[in-house]
C-alpha cells in the first residue's frame, strides 16, 4: 500500500474538485487522471477517494449519478455544484497563498 | 456564499442525510457496488498490464486498502454516524444477548430486584422525610411537650394557665394553638347512627399557625374562641371522603358531637396528623368541660397540646432556649403543680422531627438494607459480566483486528449493558410500584406522613440514575484490546490463560463482598426475629386463649352520662347476661376496659400510715373496675385475699385489689391486706372519683399493659358496681374459637341493645399481636431483604464456581490424567469456594458486629452482640454456600481426562 504523502492527503478535497470542475468522473477515472496529469507525482491511495468523495457530497459541494460506463457496467459519476465550484475558488487561493509563502521562505538566502 | 446557493445545497444535503437514515439498505448496496467497480476496473488494467488473473485481482485490492476499512471511512463521513450507530448498537446489543438468554435474564433480574428495593425505600424516605412539610412554611413549626417521670407521663400534656405563660411571655415564639383530642367524642349523622370519631377541640386559630388552607368552605379563625360562639366542625380530608362521600353538600349540615348540634363549616385539606389521626376539628364551645373553670384555671388539669410558629427572624435554637427559661420560671412560681421529685421538664421540637421521630431510624435502617442488596445484586452482575466478557474477547479481539477503534467497541459494550440495565431498572421501579400499596401501610406505622407517599417524577429519575450508573460501571469491567494480541489469543493453548490471576481474584472479591454482605443482613435479621420470639415468650399475665372482649362506650354527652350511674349499671349487667346465655360462652364479665389495654384513668396514691418519701416520686396506678368474676375470666392469677364479690355494691365499704408489683411499691414487704389507699392529687378536683379510703382486699398477678417490651403496670383494681362507670368493656370467655364467637355476640347485643355502639372487637390474643405487630413488620421486612441477599449471593457463588471449573476443564485434565481422582479433584474445586466463603464470612462477622450496634433500640432480651445468632447466620450462609459449590465440584469431578484434553 502506497502511503501518500501528508500534503497530499491534506488537499485531497482540493484535487478532486479541480478533477470534476474539467468534467463529471467516477471515483476510478478520478484516480486515474490525478495519476497521469501528474506524471504519477501524486500517489493517491486508490480507497482514499472514496471517502473523501463521499464528504464532498455529503457538504453538498458534488452531486452524485449512476450511469453507466464505457464498459456498460453501472457506475457513480461526480459532478460540481454551485456550491463546489465556489469551495473550489476558496481552496485554491487558500492553496496559492500557502505556496508563495513557501516559496518565499525556501527562496531565502543562505549565509 | 450567496444565500441561493446555500439553499441548494441545503435542500441537496438534507434529502442525502434522511435517504441515508431510512433507505440505509439501499445505500450500503451503491457504496458496495460502487467500491466493487473500482477494484474490478483496476483489476481489468492490471491484467491489461500483464499480470494474471489472480495476482492482477490481489493487487488490485491491496491497492485499494481494504474494501470494508474504506467502507467503514465512507460511514464515518456520514452526518447521522452516531444516530446509525446508536440504532445499530441497540440492534446488535439485542441480538446478541438473545444468544445468551440465561445470561440477560440472570442480569436483568439481579438488577431488577436491587434497583427495585432501593426505589421503594428511596420513594418511602421521599414521602416521609425528605420532602418538606406541606403546611405553609412548614419548618417555622414547633410542637412542645412538657413530661415527668412515673406512670403515663412521658406526655403529660398542658394545662390552659400553662400555655397562657407561653403565650404572654414568649418573644421568640409568633402565635401558639391549642389542640386537644383526649376527650372521646360520639357522631351522630343524618342517617341517627351513633359512630365514634376522633374529635380534636382546637383554639380558632389552629389552622392559620399550621400553615393550613380549606379545600371547601372555610376554617375555623378567632371569632371562633369563647363561649359566645356557635359550635363549628371542620371535617378532616380523609373523613370528608369516606364519611361523606367528598360532597361538598356536606357544608352546612349539622351533626350531634357529644349530643350537641355542631354545624360543619368547611374541610380542611390533607396534610399529615399529629399527633393522633383526627377526624373533625371543633372549637372550644363544642365541648362543655373545654369551657369550665376547672379546664380554664387548674394548673394541674392538663389536657392540652401546644403548637406554635416561630417569630419571623427567630431561629429554632433560640426559641428552644427562652422555651427553658419560661418552662424553668413557671415551675418555680408554682412548686404546687410541679411535684419535685417527677423532674417536669419542658422540651420543644420542630414539628417535621416530631412527626419523624418514630419513623427515622427503622427507614434509615431499612435504606441501608436496600443498598447492601443493591450492592450484592451488582457484585453479581459483574461477576456474570466478567464470566460473559471473558467468552467474548476473542471476538472482541478480532473486532479490532478487522478495524473496530477500541472506543467503538466499548461504546458496542456500553449500549449493551444500558439495554439491560435500563431492563434491570424499568423492572425494578415496576417492582416498586406494586409494592407501593404495602409499603404505605408499613409506613402508616411508624409516620404521619404516610399519605404523602406516591412514586414520582424524582424517584424515577433516580431509578434511571442508578440504571445507568451500573451500565457504565459495567461497561468498563472487561478488557477490549486483550494483552498479547490475536495471534496469542488464537492459539490452541491459549484456553488455559483466558483468565488472567487479576481478574481471577476480582471474581473471588466480588463474591466474598457479596457474602460479608449477606451475613450483615442476616445478622440484623436474626436478632429482630429472635427479639420478636422473646417477646412472645414473655407472659403478659393474662389468659390469652379463648377470651373475647370489646369495648361499649357511653353514647351522647359524656358528663352528662356519667351522672346517670344506676341507669347504666342496671344496663351493662343485662347486657352482661344476655351474653352469657349464648351457647358456647363459658363467663361473661364486665370491667371499665380491656385486659391489655392502658387503662383510661391513672392516680397518684398514698397509703394510710405509710410514710411518703420527700425525694421518691408518688406512687401512681392505673385504674381499672372490674365485676366479680373479671379476673378470673381473664386468668389473672389471684395471690393472696379474695376476689370482689357481689356484696360490694355502692354504699358498702369500698374495696380495692392491687397488683403484685404496685402492692410491693405501696407496703414494701409487709402484708398489704386490710390496709387502706385513697387516689390523691389535684386531679380529683375535675373528675368524678373521689377521694375516699379503700380497703385492700386481695392481690393478684402483674400484667403487661404497656406493650411486652415495657414494664409491669402498676394496676389497682375497684368493683365495676362500687366506682364510677365513665367507660365498659365486656370479656367473654368462650369453649371454642373465640374468633367464631364474635359474630354471635355481636348479633345478640345489637338486636337487644341497637343503639349502644360496641368497639375494638378483637380477642386477648391479637390485642398481645398489636403490641408486637410493628416489630414483626420490621423484622419482617429485613429478613426479606436478606433472603433477597442470600439468594443472590448463593447465584453469584454457584456461578463463579461453574465458570471457574469450566475454563479450568485442560487443566482438571491433565490434573486427572496426572493421578489425581474424582475425589481430589471435587475436594480442589470445594476447597477454593471454602476459602472465599470463609473470608466473606470473616469480614461479614466484624461488619455485623460494627453494624448490629445501631439495631439496640429494636432489641429486646437480646444483645446485638449476641455470639448465637452470629453463630447461626454463619452456618446458614456458610451451608448454602457450600450446597452452591457442590454441583461445579461433581461436575468437576466428572471430567475426562481424554476429552477435556482433545477439546482444545
Amino acid at each position: 500500500m502506497s502511503k501518500p504523502s501528508d500534503l497530499v492527503q491534506g488537499t485531497l478535497d482540493l484535487l478532486i474538485l479541480k478533477m470534476l470542475a474539467l468534467e463529471p468522473l467516477n471515483g476510478w477515472a478520478i484516480g486515474q487522471r490525478l495519476k497521469q496529469v501528474s506524471a504519477d507525482v501524486l500517489q493517491v491511495s486508490d480507497g482514499s477517494l472514496y471517502p473523501a468523495l463521499h464528504k464532498l457530497e455529503q457538504e453538498g459541494w458534488v452531486t452524485a449519478e449512476w450511469r453507466s460506463s464505457e464498459n456498460n457496467r453501472r457506475a457513480k459519476f461526480y459532478a460540481l455544484t454551485r456550491a463546489g465550484r465556489k469551495q473550489l475558488q476558496l481552496e485554491a487561493t487558500n492553496w496559492n497563498r500557502l505556496a508563495r509563502a513557501i516559496t518565499a521562505v525556501v527562496r531565502l538566502q543562505e549565509v | 456564499m450567496s444565500p441561493d446557493i446555500r439553499i441548494e445545497r441545503l435542500l441537496r444535503v438534507i434529502p442525502l442525510r434522511i435517504r441515508s437514515l431510512f433507505r440505509s439498505a439501499d445505500v450500503e448496496r451503491e457504496l458496495d457496488e460502487e467500491l466493487r467497480y473500482h477494484v474490478d476496473q483496476q483489476t481489468a488494467a492490471n491484467v491489461a498490464a500483464g499480470m494474471a488473473a489472480d495476482a492482477a485481482r490481489t493487487a488490485a485490492l491491496r491497492a485499494f486498502g481494504g474494501i470494508e476499512l474504506r467502507k467503514e471511512q465512507v460511514r464515518d463521513t456520514r452526518g447521522t454516524r452516531w444516530l446509525e450507530d446508536g440504532l445499530g448498537d441497540v440492534r446488535f446489543a439485542l441480538r446478541s444477548l438473545g444468544r445468551a438468554r440465561g445470561f440477560a435474564v440472570a442480569v436483568v433480574l439481579t438488577l431488577g430486584l436491587g434497583i427495585g428495593a432501593n426505589t421503594a425505600m428511596f420513594t418511602l424516605l421521599r414521602g416521609t422525610m425528605l420532602k418538606a412539610l406541606p403546611n405553609r412554611h412548614g419548618d417555622r413549626l414547633v410542637y412542645l411537650r412538657l413530661s415527668a417521670t412515673g406512670e403515663h407521663q412521658t406526655n403529660t400534656l398542658f394545662s390552659v394557665p400553662e400555655v397562657a405563660d407561653f403565650r404572654s411571655s414568649s418573644k421568640t415564639l409568633e402565635e401558639i394553638a391549642e389542640y386537644s383530642d383526649v376527650m372521646p367524642f360520639t357522631l351522630v349523622g343524618s342517617d341517627t347512627h351513633m359512630v365514634r370519631a376522633d374529635v380534636a377541640v382546637i383554639s380558632g386559630n389552629f389552622f392559620r399557625v399550621m400553615g393550613l388552607d380549606a379545600v371547601v368552605g372555610r376554617l375555623t379563625d378567632a371569632h371562633d374562641d369563647g363561649a359566645a360562639a356557635s359550635p363549628v366542625a371542620v371535617l378532616s380530608s380523609h373523613y370528608w371522603m369516606d364519611h361523606f362521600g367528598g360532597d361538598p353538600a356536606v357544608l352546612g349540615q349539622v351533626v350531634k358531637l357529644n349530643g350537641m348540634a355542631t354545624r360543619i363549616v368547611g374541610v380542611v385539606e390533607p396534610a399529615p396528623q399529629y399527633p393522633n389521626p383526627v377526624d373533625v376539628y371543633v372549637n372550644t364551645v363544642t365541648s362543655p368541660h373545654h369551657l369550665g373553670a376547672t379546664m380554664n384555671t387548674l394548673r394541674t388539669h392538663r389536657m392540652t397540646e401546644v403548637f406554635a410558629r416561630l417569630a419571623p427572624g427567630a431561629t429554632v435554637d433560640q426559641a428552644r432556649t427562652e422555651v427553658s427559661s419560661i418552662a424553668a420560671r413557671m415551675i418555680r412560681d408554682h412548686p404546687d403543680a410541679y411535684q419535685k421529685a417527677s423532674h417536669y421538664a419542658v422540651t420543644m421540637s420542630t414539628l417535621r422531627d416530631a412527626e419523624n421521630a418514630r419513623a427515622r431510624l427503622t427507614f434509615w435502617l431499612l435504606m441501608g438494607a436496600a443498598v447492601f442488596v443493591l450492592l450484592i445484586a451488582c457484585a453479581n452482575v459483574s461477576n456474570l459480566t466478567l464470566m460473559r466478557g471473558l467468552g467474548r474477547e476473542r471476538e472482541m479481539l478480532v473486532r479490532t483486528a478487522l478495524g473496530a477503534r477500541a472506543a467503538r467497541l466499548r461504546r458496542l459494550l456500553l449500549m449493551e449493558n444500558l439495554v439491560l440495565a435500563l431492563s434491570g431498572g424499568a423492572l425494578g421501579v415496576l417492582i416498586a410500584f406494586a409494592g407501593l400499596k404495602l409499603l404505605i401501610l408499613f409506613a402508616a406505622q411508624f409516620s404521619p406522613r404516610s399519605g404523602e407517599i406516591h412514586v414520582d417524577a424524582v424517584v424515577l429519575a433516580v431509578g434511571l440514575a442508578t440504571s445507568v450508573a451500573a451500565a457504565v460501571v459495567l461497561s468498563y469491567v472487561p478488557r477490549i484490546g486483550g494483552d498479547g494480541g490475536l495471534a496469542s489469543s488464537l492459539a490452541p493453548t491459549s484456553r488455559r490463560t483466558t483468565l488472567g490471576a487479576g481478574r481471577r481474584r476480582l471474581q473471588r472479591s466480588l463474591v466474598a463482598v457479596q457474602v460479608a454482605a449477606c451475613m450483615v443482613l442476616l445478622t440484623g435479621a436474626g436478632l429482630l426475629v429472635r427479639t420478636l420470639s422473646n417477646l412472645h415468650a414473655v407472659s403478659t399475665g393474662v389468659r390469652v386463649d379463648h377470651v373475647l372482649t370489646m369495648s361499649l362506650p357511653l353514647g351522647g354527652d359524656l358528663l352528662k352520662e356519667v351522672m346517670n350511674l344506676p341507669a347504666n349499671l342496671a344496663r351493662y349487667e343485662r347486657m352482661r347476661t344476655v351474653v352469657a346465655a349464648l351457647p358456647g360462652v363459658t363467663s361473661v364479665a364486665l370491667g371499665s376496659g380491656e385486659p391489655l389495654r392502658t387503662s383510661m384513668m391513672a392516680f397518684d396514691i398514698k397509703a394510710e400510715h405509710q410514710p411518703t418519701r420527700p425525694d421518691a416520686p408518688t406512687p401512681r396506678a392505673g385504674l381499672v373496675t372490674v365485676d366479680p368474676g373479671y379476673l378470673e375470666a381473664i386468668g389473672v392469677p389471684r395471690l393472696a385475699g379474695r376476689d370482689f364479690a357481689t356484696t360490694d355494691q355502692r354504699g358498702t365499704t369500698r374495696v380495692v385489689i392491687l397488683s403484685k408489683s404496685f402492692a410491693r411499691q405501696l407496703f414494701g414487704t409487709e402484708n398489704p391486706i386490710g390496709r387502706r389507699i385513697a387516689p390523691t392529687g389535684e386531679v380529683l378536683k375535675v373528675t368524678p372519683f373521689t377521694g375516699d379510703w379503700r380497703t385492700v382486699v386481695g392481690v393478684v398477678g402483674d400484667t403487661h399493659n404497656d406493650g411486652l417490651d415495657g414494664d409491669v403496670s402498676p394496676m389497682m383494681y375497684e368493683p365495676f358496681a362500687q366506682e364510677v362507670i365513665i367507660s365498659a368493656a365486656l370479656v367473654v370467655r368462650t369453649q371454642s374459637d373465640p374468633d367464631q364467637m364474635k359474630a354471635a355476640v355481636l348479633r345478640t347485643l345489637r338486636s337487644n341493645f341497637p343503639s349502644q355502639l360496641i368497639e375494638q372487637v378483637a380477642t386477648v390474643a391479637e390485642i398481645r399481636d398489636e403490641s408486637v405487630a410493628t416489630r414483626r413488620l420490621n423484622a419482617m421486612f429485613i429478613a426479606s431483604f436478606g433472603a433477597l441477599a442470600l439468594l443472590i449471593a448463593a447465584v453469584g457463588i454457584a456461578g463463579v464456581l461453574a465458570f471457574s471449573v469450566r475454563s479450568r476443564t485442560a487443566e482438571i485434565g491433565i490434573r486427572m490424567s496426572l493421578g489425581a481422582d474424582a475425589v481430589r479433584v471435587r475436594r480442589m474445586v470445594l476447597g477454593e469456594g471454602a476459602g472465599v466463603l470463609a473470608a466473606g464470612l470473616a469480614v461479614g462477622a466484624a461488619g455485623a458486629l460494627f453494624t448490629s450496634r445501631l439495631l439496640s433500640g429494636f432489641l429486646f432480651g437480646i444483645t446485638p452482640h449476641d455470639p448465637g445468632t452470629l453463630a447461626g447466620v454463619a452456618a446458614l450462609i456458610g451451608g448454602i454456600g457450600v450446597a452452591a459449590c457442590w454441583l461445579p465440584a461433581a461436575r468437576a469431578a466428572q471430567v475426562d481426562p481424554a476429552t477435556a484434553l482433545r477439546a482444545e
